[in-house]
């Protein structure tokens, strides 16, 4: 069995202190070690961004970052976005425009979307189309998840 | 309450879980005690296995099992929807890469991944075949045992079955012009973004199995049979899968596992890789002959089609989309004399398997492409020529079938509008509008519950999975609107057999229609009793008791449905119960052995780009009109159409299986496996819905969740042939076969 | 994925020992987009894997000294990308991070991590190469800067010698007004790996540098000092033999799946053109 590394990471606003072994990815620690299982396993490449999740502010694959790598970092999962029991507003445009279909794809999706707007809180539908491609749909929900993402940040203008 | 929510998009039922991560996917479940499972495979497709040495891997910490073939009951039980022709683990030989030769079980994911690298598989490479001239070779070694089809004349072929079917007399028919050419469409996979996953859990005297699967009960009968246990000892559990699209329909692996978890006495956890569902499940590529025979005013004389299905090793569903898929291959159109033959040709290759469209977007491509050809050769608008010879409503375009269930000329008309048929083009640019149609089910067995609780909250059972399709919020908005639960008061249970009534399946679009009835059938029964029980409540004549949309309309005054309920139940309370039932038995005599439910019917018309230097293809416009009947939720039946025609961009532009010399998949996974991403849509997508109430499903709705992918290749095609006169016949069109077929033209 | 031992050291000279101490038995990670990949699927076997970004001296970012450019190898693409000096100065350099991946792996992936890889299909490497870029390494040696024309060997392969590691790479800002342009040719507008990468660069002296990736073994630098393809006075004939000479180092493989060899050389001469009418023009707008 493989050293285990101790780590220190905050997800979704908690203090966690973790015995990860090197080989195992932020992702397998998500899921295994933390049960957070919003975050998704599907292309372990990189490609379909459905392990996305927000590291230090900024979007990875999950499937990609060792969870050693992660040690003092700060994480957001889906699961850290509805804050209280209320869905966070882009949670609720997903819901609203009919964003989801079979869902696997959203936790990732939201994560992306999220912090395409923390960045660019009015994007362009070309900047939201580029800043969501490393996350497939293939129920092929795009049109929906951009309207979400346009409807969260015109509610945000009106706030 | 009189509101209709029938017309409405309401919020999704299941819609918080799935924006809140909350969810739980088959993969996301967690089992106490629960083993992880790997499979192992051999680096080519069809190899003689000679020994497997599983003695290192056992030796590793936490390896708990290794299983072969050898340590199965013999013979080795197999099974398959179609033909009982797949084992549980390959047996003797593997037929395709990624044919499992042995299941691995550790306590840890890397203890498996571990001991799955130390099984020692000794293996001869055989001779195989993994295209259709190779596979049609009298010469080519048989992918199936002839054993299996005992007393068939194809046994000794790779020919699994044909599939003739036709009328009026091609051979004497007599046509101004004949314009015959050959298409083929690729090896496609499903992706959905959930790879498929399998539990299996020792029960008491039982067995538990959760599966991303589509077809619950189907499995159940399956598990049943392989461990010879009666139905009420399997319980399968199948949580909304992450995608289908009918990669999910039939069991795959859960055999194994199930095997496995008894043999291990622990639960076994098998979650496949992106990698083993691309090896897992595939759509029939295929070649298609076509001889279109038409006169000078247009009128379709004949169509003769022939098409090769290039199925995988072992049969799953994959005769039936070939025989099902092709039926229609002449389209909506009626058209005197037909041929169709149809052949499913086994390969060492990935089973192939439903796939939305079901076998209809391969003959689609082809029909629909030579029907231009035909066109042009006469001089006709390709528009004109449709609306020419389209079967209008009523019209036996299949002399012995269902007759048009639609004005389908409505569809088309609708979509030439929106696409600007006939209004002038920008150079580079082109126009195409493509017809497809489906059979819908041809036999369907639909049983739902329905319970009335005592504080007019609705609790709905239906076997139905809801892989995105929306049936778990349909079925809700039925029941709400028949029994006047709000739709939140409304719980709709589904994806266990043990606790949900039986439903044959989840494919050919059928859950509204089929389902939808049921659950309307559960709650007409609902009203029945409620109408008994105002008419002892209140002392009037049954007869003059109505119940509408939660609404007990008595002779003289209307009461709420609660305001029955609560005094009809009196003291102790308790419920109502109403169950629904819709069977549509198989026909022997009917080709499909059953007339379809209703067609699926749409037009894709396309305005495309094409950058003559590179190939570059860009969809301008892309609009998708649908024969509904009726949207019960608009946003579903969008979100679904969108989605189909998206998905069939895939095929139409980048998708494909790559092979190697010894048949593996080259592109195995999603980093040379490329589909549409959020960069790669129409620049303008437009769906719209004809409705006329005229479907079989609840408030006259029909299927729709695959209409919209069946004809976008040809819609395209045809895009792309007017954009750059020339006519490409093999799909995808990448742009680099796009470049390729201007070059030719150039140089010839 | 098989196990290894992680080590975070915290100095350059730290984590030179121990690369030297592994040689091919140690990986170094930066962004992990590549390495984490390899691991997984077997084709890296390291047993010790070197995590850079702990150390102090490789803080990612971008400085500007002595008329040049300095990135630290672990600068990440999403800030290569975005950063104004790159932006301004190396424009094709912005565009071709800005290419690589999606956003998730631009946020990973680096710029050290790009070259190190020496894939033939690396987007950075074709602007950094019309950049004349020089890559600095530290090894056991001391610091060694290598001309990037030099570094590149093939897929895979690089001019590193054991124990070095590369901090950052060197662009001189150059000295007369330049235009350039990264294009790529891909099979799908989303993401994806490129089966033709171009650069080109010209200048106010009328020297033009070409580069192009994934069409050999290694992306190929060409110039042409004859200040005709500069110049968009002179006809298409008179450039096309230039061109054509440019581009005679393009050897694509027939083995490769995206795209055909044929394809691949009409396409460097198709975005050759594309990218030099963009350079060209960039030119004499910011010439006004």
């Amino acid at each position: 069995m493989a050293e285990t590394h101790r780590i220190e990471v905050t997800v979704n606003g908690l203090p966690r202190m973790l015995e990860v072994p090197p080989h195992h990815t932020l992702l397998d620690v998500l899921r295994d070690d933390l049960r957070l299982t919003g975050a998704k396993e599907c292309c372990l490449v990189g490609e379909c961004g459905a392990c996305t999740v927000i590291v230090d502010g900024r979007t990875v694959d999950s499937c990609l970052v060792l969870a050693v790598e992660a040690d003092g970092c700060e994480i957001t999962t889906v699961e850290g976005l509805a804050q209280d029991g209320s869905l966070d507003p882009l949670q609720r445009a997903f819901l609203d425009e009919g964003a989801a279909q079979c869902g696997f794809c959203i936790p990732g999706q939201l994560m992306a979307a999220h912090a395409l707007l923390a960045g660019n809180p009015h994007p362009t539908v070309a900047e939201i189309q580029e800043g969501l491609a490393g996350n497939l749909c293939r129920c092929g929900s795009y049109l929906q998840i951009t309207d979400a993402v346009l409807a969260t940040a015109a509610e945000g203008t009106r706030r | 309450m009189s509101a209709t929510i029938i017309g409405t998009s309401p919020n999704r039922v299941g819609g918080i879980g799935r924006v809140t991560g909350s969810q739980q996917y088959v993969a996301d479940l967690r089992l106490a005690d629960v083993l992880e499972a790997r499979l192992v495979t051999l680096d080519c497709a069809r190899a003689r296995i000679i020994s497997i040495d599983a003695s290192a891997a056992l030796a590793l910490p936490g390896v708990r099992l290794v299983m072969t073939a050898a340590d199965l009951p013999q013979p080795v039980p197999r099974f398959g929807p179609q033909l009982e022709d797949r084992p549980v683990i390959a047996v003797g030989e593997t037929k395709y890469h990624g044919d499992p030769v042995a299941i691995v079980a550790a306590e840890t994911k890397d203890a498996a991944d571990a001991a799955a690298a130390l099984v020692r598989v000794e293996y001869e490479e055989l001779p195989a075949v993994f295209t259709l001239a190779a596979a049609l070779d009298p010469a080519a070694p048989l992918v199936q045992d002839p054993a299996l089809r005992p007393g068939d004349r194809l046994a000794s072929t790779n020919v699994l079955r044909e599939h003739p079917i036709g009328w009026g007399d091609v051979d004497a028919a007599v046509a101004d012009v004949v314009v015959e050419h050959t298409y083929t469409f690729p090896m496609v996979t499903h992706f959905a973004i959930e790879p498929h996953a399998y539990i299996a859990a020792p029960d008491g005297d039982g067995i538990a199995v959760w599966s991303t699967i589509q077809h619950p009960n189907w499995l159940q009968k399956v598990i049943a049979k392989v461990l010879g246990m009666p139905l009420a000892k399997v319980r399968v559990f199948a949580p909304d899968p992450g995608g289908g699209f009918g990669g999910k329909q039939h069991a795959k692996y859960e055999p194994l596992v199930a095997l496995a978890a008894i043999r291990a006495g622990r639960p076994v956890r098998l979650v496949l890789s992106l990698e083993e569902t691309f090896q897992a499940v595939r759509r029939a590529s295929c070649e298609v002959r076509v001889r279109t025979g038409v006169n000078r005013d247009g009128a379709l004389v004949f169509e003769d089609i022939a098409a090769d299905y290039l199925i995988g090793a072992y049969a799953d569903i994959a005769d039936r989309v070939v025989g099902k898929g092709s039926y229609p291959a002449a389209g909506p159109y009626t058209v005197p004399n037909v041929r169709i033959l149809a052949r499913s040709v086994l390969s060492h290759t990935v089973p192939s398997t439903a796939f939305r469209g079901f076998g209809n977007p391969q003959v689609n491509w082809a029909v629909e492409s030579n029907l231009d050809e035909a066109a042009l050769a006469i001089g006709m608008d390709r528009l004109e020529i449709r609306l020419r010879n389209i079967a209008h409503r009523g019209d036996a375009f299949i002399p012995f079938d269902t007759p048009a269930d639609g004005e389908w000329s409505q569809t088309v008309t609708r979509a030439a509008e929106l696409i600007g048929w006939g209004s002038p083009l920008p150079p580079g640019r082109g126009r195409g509008i493509a017809l497809g149609i489906k059979s819908g089910p041809t036999t369907g067995l639909s049983y739902s519950t329905v319970r009335l609780l005592g504080d007019g909250s609705v609790i709905v059972f239906a076997g139905t999975s809801d892989m995105g399709q929306g049936a778990r919020t349909v079925f809700a908005q039925i029941a709400a609107q028949e029994l006047g639960a709000p739709l939140d008061w409304v719980t709709v249970v589904m994806g266990d057999t043990a606790i949900v009534p039986y439903d044959q399946q989840t494919s050919a679009s059928r859950s509204t229609v089929l389902m939808g009835n049921s659950v309307l059938m559960a709650c007409r029964s609902i009203q029945a009793q409620l109408r008994t029980m105002a008419a002892r409540l209140h002392a009037v004549d049954e007869a003059l008791v109505g119940v509408d949309r939660g609404v007990v309309h008595l002779p003289d005054r209307d009461l709420s449905v609660i305001d029955v309920l609560k005094p009809g139940l009196g003291r102790l309370g308790g419920e109502l119960t109403g169950n629904g039932e819709v069977r549509k038995d198989a026909d022997p005599s009917h080709p499909l052995s059953g007339a379809p439910a209703f067609f699926e019917f749409n037009c894709t018309a396309i305005e495309a780009e094409v950058d003559r230097e590179t190939g570059d293809v860009t969809i301008v416009r892309h609009v998708t009109v649908s024969d509904v009947g009726r949207a019960l939720n608009p946003l579903q039946v969008r979100t679904q159409d969108e989605g189909a025609a998206i998905q069939g961009l895939g095929h139409t532009l980048m998708e494909h299986y790559i092979f190697d010399e010894v048949g593996r998949i080259r592109n195995l996974g999603a980093i040379d496996y490329r589909i549409p991403t959020s960069m790669d849509l129409p620049l303008d997508l437009v769906s719209e819905t004809i409705e006329n109430a005229d479907g079989p499903g609840p408030y006259g709705s029909k299927g729709m969740s695959e209409g919209a992918l069946l004809c976008v290749a040809a819609a395209v095609g045809a895009a792309v042939r007017e954009a750059i006169r020339v006519p490409i016949r093999d799909l995808p069109l990448t742009p680099e076969r796009v470049w390729r077929a201007l070059q030719e033209r150039e140089t010839a | 994925m098989h196990t290894f031992a992680y080590v975070r050291p915290t100095t350059v000279a730290e984590a030179v020992a121990i690369l030297d101490a592994g040689g091919r038995d140690a990986r170094v990670l930066a962004g992990g987009t590549d390495l984490v990949i390899r691991l997984r699927d077997g084709s890296a076997t390291p047993t010790t894997v070197i995590d850079l970004k702990r150390i102090a001296d490789l803080r990612p970012g971008v400085r500007e000294e002595g008329g040049r450019l300095t990135i630290s190898a672990t600068t990440v693409m999403t800030d290569v990308a975005a950063d104004p000096l790159v932006r301004r100065h190396f424009p094709a350099l912005a565009e071709a991070a800005a290419v690589v991946g999606s956003v998730q792996i631009r946020n990973r992936a680096t710029l050290g991590g790009n070259v190190c890889n020496a894939s033939p299909a690396a987007d950075t490497a074709t602007p950094l190469l019309v950049f004349d870029a020089t890559v600095v390494a530290e090894g056991p040696g001391g610091t060694r800067r290598i001309a990037i024309d030099d570094f590149f060997v093939r897929s895979g392969v690089t001019t590193l010698q054991r124990g070095e590691l590369v901090t950052a790479i060197e662009l001189p800002i150059p000295a007369v007004a330049t235009g350039s342009a990264h294009v790529r040719r891909t099979r799908r507008r989303g993401h994806d790996l490129a089966s033709v990468t171009l650069s080109v660069r010209v200048d106010a002296l009328g020297v033009t540098r070409f580069a192009y990736g994934s069409v050999g073994p290694r992306p190929v630098l060409a110039v042409d000092d004859t200040g005709v393809l500069a110049d968009p006075a002179v006809p298409a004939e008179a450039r096309s033999a230039i061109l054509e000479r440019m581009f005679a180092d393009a050897s694509p493989s027939p083995r490769s799946m995206r795209a055909s060899p044929a394809y691949r050389l009409a396409m460097l001469r198709v975005l050759g053109a594309r990218a030099l009418r963009s350079a060209i023009e960039q030119l004499a707008a910011g010439s006004d």
